[in-house]
């Protein structure tokens, strides 16, 4: 078997090669921002001797984390780094979303908004087990 | 504070096996949770989970850029995983903890026989995609035609939405990326080069990961003291692989690896049967 590239390529091949590097670039910047607020957690874990094993998990709460990051709570720094972790696949769905309807391919624009649909019925459906 | 060096540890070890094999860290960082630090199951599944998010997002970056990785395939497929990982992730709290650890031992033996039955790829170049495929020009007729890439044509997208939600059920079951499903499921089911398959699927593990995790975030089973040491060691890890993977005889490792999957599958089966 041989690899034999074929260096033609379709409008919508080039749509998606401009949006692999935007959603590339979210990707990698928001992955150090994220490792960056959870190192800083973690250091603060470590110099205030919590046992992860053993300490009881903070819970979580949105509202809670500027809070803590402010009174410098390495929980805070945890949640926002864990945060933004969860969001930046999304973001990457939202981006290429966008631009596949900017570029008029409304068929793939679905499919990232069927994406986000799906997202939304897994909060949906952890929000109401929990009530 | 030992705990906490251990767990950052264990994540680079991960993290480092993870990208010299191919595999997300899940496999390697639930049965160190579990049967190496006593937490529960689904707290283990939850953190593995976070560290799978990392390893896609750290790792698509890069693929995205170099665009090896297909977006408009993987875009269609994902939305097949996030559903089949939505049903996992609410099944999974309905499962006795002993079925889902029989099913991860199940899985942990898959993978060996995996691991045993892989090919190593050429020297040469490991974008390897059938000749008679590659010598046809991407059409513009059906929508799949529009999921081809430059020099190969993708081809039974309905086996790849069928693979991509059994693989989405999977990861949120028991916590691993799922990419031991969706590699196969494209480049021998669906006609997509090899490299091209992996990179996509590490692309698409992010939002499967991503459907379950909410669910398990909401529900409180997230817990940030262990998830955040293990998730920067699986970054660091990853990274430390990445790096090292020239000089490293993978055939070694991954036999060393077989060996440590084969016990660890037997102490998750005694667990799964009370033993």
């Amino acid at each position: 078997m041989s690899f034999s590239p074929i260096p033609s390529t379709t409008p919508a091949q080039e749509t998606a090669a401009r949006l692999e590097s935007l959603a590339a670039r979210l990707l990698t910047w928001g992955t150090r921002v994220s490792m960056a607020l959870i190192l800083v957690g973690v250091l603060g874990m470590l110099a205030s001797g919590v046992d992860p094993i053993t300490a009881i998990s903070p819970p979580f709460s949105l509202a809670a984390i500027p809070g803590q990051i402010a009174a410098l709570e390495p929980a805070g720094f945890l949640w926002a780094g864990l945060i933004v972790l969860v969001v930046l696949p999304l973001g990457r769905v939202v981006v290429s979303g966008a631009g596949f309807l900017a570029a008029g391919d409304r068929r793939l624009a679905l499919v990232s908004a069927l994406v986000i649909l799906v997202i939304a019925i897994s909060i949906i459906a952890a929000l109401g087990l929990e009530g | 504070m030992i705990a906490g060096l251990v767990l950052l540890a264990g994540g680079v070890a991960a993290g480092v096996f993870g990208s010299l094999l191919g595999l997300g860290g899940g496999i390697l960082i639930v049965p160190l949770l579990t049967l190496g630090f006593g937490l529960p199951l689904r707290v283990a599944v939850a953190v593995s989970l976070v560290s799978v998010i990392v390893t896609s997002s750290a790792s698509a970056g890069v693929y995205l850029e170099k665009h090896v990785a297909n977006l408009r395939l993987g875009m269609v497929l994902e939305l097949f995983s996030a559903s089949g990982a939505l049903v996992g992730g609410l099944v999974a709290f309905m499962l006795p903890p002993n079925v889902l650890e029989g099913l991860f031992a199940a899985l942990l033996i898959w993978v060996a026989v995996s691991m045993v039955r892989r090919k190593d790829p050429p020297k040469n170049g490991s974008a390897v995609v059938p000749a008679a495929a590659s010598a046809e020009t991407p059409g513009t007729g059906t929508f799949t035609d529009t999921l081809n890439g430059p020099g190969y044509r993708v081809h039974s997208l309905p086996l790849g939405m069928g693979g991509s939600l059994f693989a989405g059920l999977v990861s949120a079951l028991l916590g691993v990326g799922g990419g031991i499903i969706k590699v196969p499921t494209m480049h021998l089911m669906m006609g997509v080069p090899l490299k091209v398959a992996t990179a996509t699927s590490n692309m698409m593990i992010g939002i499967t990961a991503v459907s379950s995790a909410v669910i398990y975030l909401l529900r409180g089973q997230i817990d940030p003291y262990v998830a955040g040491p293990t998730a920067v060691g699986v970054f660091a890890g990853a990274m430390i692989g990445t790096r090292i993977a020239p000089r490293v005889d993978v055939r070694v490792l991954r036999w060393l690896f077989v060996v440590v999957l084969s016990y660890t599958a037997f102490q998750m089966g005694q667990k799964a049967l009370g033993l």
